[in-house]
């Protein structure tokens, strides 16, 4: 009897054992923004393209500070100026068993910019393909108009789709996982909008076989409730950790943090242009008909005002770096002359009483609420200091679904706006915030102040045609020297990406804030 | 008629209303410090060491300073200091001024508004009745939260468009109180005689009809500026209604809960209770007023 007691006792603890590893092998995450589609051309938007990321490959993979590394392709070279030649990896299974060829990806170049109905296409990426070439199963060609030295870059923003599966799928066929064949490090299992996204391992994955079995990501949009799920054990992982729990959390001997700075850019857009801005006013509220924000001695009082540093510290929570271009130290293009400008309120005065704005006027500056770390408090932080040297600034948040589209139609006059660089090298800022606007040519689509500079213009599209790399690096820096100098914009900080995991987890933090389970550890 | 003797008689009834109403020690303690409150909030800009809403006046680098230290501008913030290193203790005070200021103007604004509807259903009856009332009921189906919520969300942010708001989802419950009451009266032998003396509408309503349904009302316009001033609150935590600038008590409350965890307690805690203790004192007020003015409830 005795025998028999002690027997189920082991039995019980065997399996307990067991569930206790079946159940470390499932990563449960915690994410602050959720896709709005699993289909992987839908919406060119972060969240969607690191989901994606898990089930999807690309033919050339990002690490985790943005280097570009072999991923469908195992290599890739000019072959003219207008030919790029793509070797593909061999042996690569689809999740169905099928074999992955160069048709697939032919198949993708074709779909990926004409998904119906995409708020936001990832056609930018793929239109200066003019023709694809499929020379055999494993290489592919692609030819250009003009020579293009970002090509690599841009083939690693999008996931390659299977032909086979693809064909006639739309993007519901994604949303409902039917269309979900991919050649990634993991399967698709379900998608319960507002509640869950479920992964399974892909035991067949060509690459580094991820350490977990199963996935299962939650989205948690709410700040306080991400980190309370952290604490309750309720999920492993969770990013975007609010700063002002990080130090506590540093703290706790349950949790640890993994840092990086940000490929994101936060800064104000000026309207630059118009002689009449909607939200400039004279000193006493009343419209005026003159814009002192197209003068630059205005703009570099401006930026004289800010307190990077106080607002790094005293917003920020010290988790940002202060900024004085387009990207942080360690990027491609980065220009050695550019510094932080330094706080300097007399200066900003002086400058302002120089431009004949002495007396002040009156300005209101728009931000959102809730897409940028601490978006709110950063745009109440800088009217207080513009008010200080005699710019009477109001403050008006919004949340982004009201913001953006209102910036797009120029309603505001300066505004604090994000940029992350998903290719990790300048010419994105530049083309889309400084270049002057050019809908024909794709230039300028974000550029809300409407800075104009033919000089910058002609450096960044001589840079985008340039293939020598040393010398195209050296245009992108001229580039942004004469729009940081002409302040453009005025940059203010790199955000610091934050994630929190459980102790004993790791993860290899991102420059691009994807959370990616394959970066994520046991920490030994 | 002799004068003197209405006098003495409103002299008595006033004077049995007073010891009525002070035969509750706790509602008494509420009524002084509402009278405290409403102190504080008129004489607020004279009683901070600084305007909270005057953004030139902040500085970011004294931001979430604990209770008790001094700033970059010389004074000692009390209470502590919020994120942007607004002085909790002047924000309190303007933020009291605010909730008040709001919570009593929307609910006289609804007052005169739901008890005109409430009078015209009681008095006309019939059609007229049962349009109001449908319109009463259908407003009442729905949580004032959310009607507030979108409204807001039509109108946008300010203190004009909050009161706006507060009204439209508070003139119902007084529309129900005046009709309920003014049935009663209208039967009554005065209005009777009121209308037997052809008199016009206007007046038999305004002159005899409302003075009578007035002792419920006032417990009801209690209640509801204690409501309202928690529903601008609520509406302010939620980041809609007052623009962030210009925070009122719910604005500070929200401002500080994210850094509850993290031990920075000064920030929600204090406009909290603040809240709380306005909220409370109205509401004991509102019971004793209930209790002195119910014939039921007479000993």
């Amino acid at each position: 009897m005795f025998k028999q007691k002690l027997l189920i006792g082991l039995a019980l603890a065997v399996s307990l054992v067991f569930a206790g590893t079946a159940y470390a092998q499932t990563l449960k995450i915690g994410l602050k923004s959720e896709p709005s589609s699993m289909d992987p051309h839908y919406h060119n938007l972060t969240p969607n393209n690191m989901m994606a990321l898990y089930v999807f490959d690309r033919l050339i993979l990002q690490d985790s500070k943005q280097n570009l590394k072999p991923g469908l392709a195992v290599s890739w070279k000019n072959v003219d100026d207008l030919t790029w030649e793509f070797k593909l990896r061999s042996g690569v299974k689809w999740h169905d068993g099928s074999d992955f060829t160069a048709d697939d990806v032919a198949f993708t170049i074709g779909r990926a910019p004409n998904v119906p109905n995409s708020p936001s296409s990832l056609g930018r990426y793929i239109k200066q393909v003019t023709g694809v070439e499929v020379v055999d199963a494993l290489t592919i060609r692609m030819k250009t108009a003009k020579p293009f030295p970002l090509m690599p870059t841009y083939m690693s923003t999008f996931g390659i789709i299977s032909k086979k599966t693809g064909s006639g799928a739309t993007t519901a066929d994604y949303n409902s996982g039917k269309a979900m064949n991919g050649t990634g490090p993991f399967k698709s299992v379900e998608w319960v909008p507002g509640d869950r996204i479920v992964y399974k391992r892909n035991e067949n994955y060509w690459g580094n076989k991820p350490e977990w079995s199963d996935i299962i990501v939650k989205p948690l949009s709410n700040n306080s409730s991400r980190v309370a799920a952290l604490l309750a054990g309720d999920v492993d992982m969770i990013d975007f950790v609010p700063t002002a729990d990080i130090e506590t959390l540093k703290k706790n001997d349950k949790v640890s943090i993994s840092q990086t700075v940000s490929n994101r850019v936060i800064y104000l857009h000026i309207d630059t242009a118009r002689d009449k801005s909607p939200f400039v006013t004279d000193i006493n509220g009343k419209p005026m008909d003159k814009n002192p924000l197209k003068d630059l001695r205005v703009r570099k009082a401006i930026s004289k005002a800010i307190n990077r540093k106080g607002i790094v510290e005293k917003v920020m929570e010290g988790v940002a770096i202060p900024a004085g271009q387009l990207l942080p130290d360690g990027f491609f293009a980065i220009s050695p002359n550019l510094k932080v400008e330094p706080y300097d309120p007399e200066g900003a005065k002086a400058l302002l009483k120089e431009a004949g704005w002495g007396d002040g006027f009156g300005l209101t500056i728009q931000g959102p609420n809730n897409r940028y770390v601490n978006d709110a408090k950063i745009v109440q932080a800088i009217a207080q200091m513009l008010t200080r040297i005699g710019i009477k600034t109001k403050v008006d948040t919004m949340p982004k679904n009201v913001f953006f589209p209102r910036g797009s139609k120029l309603e505001f006059s300066l505004m604090l706006v994000g940029w992350g660089a998903g290719s990790g090298e300048p010419s994105s800022p530049l083309g889309s915030l400084l270049h002057t606007y050019d809908k024909s040519k794709g230039f300028g689509s974000s550029n809300r102040g409407r800075f104009s500079n033919a000089e910058l213009d002609a450096a960044l599209e001589e840079a985008l045609a340039t293939v020598d790399r040393k010398k195209h690096g050296d245009l992108l820096i001229k580039a942004t020297e004469i729009g940081i100098n002409n302040l453009g914009i005025i940059p203010l900080h790199f955000q610091v990406n934050t994630w929190a995991t459980r102790k004993g987890l790791k993860y290899d933090a991102r420059t691009d804030e994807q959370t990616l389970a394959v970066g994520v550890k046991t920490a030994n | 008629m002799t004068v003197g003797v209405e006098i003495i008689k409103e002299e008595t009834l006033l004077r049995r209303f007073i010891s009525d109403f002070a035969q509750s020690k706790i509602a008494v303690a509420g009524l002084c410090t509402i009278v405290v409150i409403i102190l504080i909030a008129i004489f607020a800009p004279l009683l901070s060491s600084q305007n909270p809403y005057d953004l030139g006046q902040l500085d970011i680098m004294d931001g979430r300073l604990p209770p008790g230290e001094v700033g970059g501008a010389g004074f000692t913030f009390w209470l502590g200091s919020d994120d942007q290193g607004r002085d909790m203790l002047s924000g309190i005070f303007y933020g009291l001024r605010t909730s008040l200021g709001v919570g009593a103007m929307s609910a006289f604004i609804a007052l005169f508004i739901g008890s005109s509807f409430g009078l015209l259903a009681a008095y006309f009856g019939g059609r007229v009745d049962s349009i109001i009332m449908r319109i009463v009921d259908i407003q009442l189906s729905f949580p004032a939260v959310l009607v507030a919520l979108v409204l807001l969300a039509i109108l946008g942010k300010g203190v004009d468009k909050i009161i706006i708001a507060l009204v439209a989802v508070q003139w119902a419950y007084y529309a129900r109180t005046v009709r309920g009451t003014a049935l009663v009266e209208r039967s009554k032998e005065y209005m009777e005689a009121a209308r037997c003396l052809a008199l016009n509408h206007k007046r038999i309503v305004f002159r005899h009809l409302l003075p009578n349904c007035m002792p419920p009302l006032i417990v009801v316009v209690t209640v509801q500026v204690a409501h309202a001033i928690s529903l601008e609150a609520t509406l302010s935590f939620l980041g809609i209604g007052l623009p962030v600038t210009e925070p009122s008590l719910g604005l500070l409350i929200a401002n500080g809960f994210e850094y509850m965890l993290s031990g920075k307690y000064w920030i929600s805690f204090f406009p909290g209770i603040a809240l709380l203790v306005t909220i409370v004192s109205i509401n004991l007020v509102g019971d004793q007023l209930r209790d002195v003015m119910n014939p039921r409830l007479q000993k």
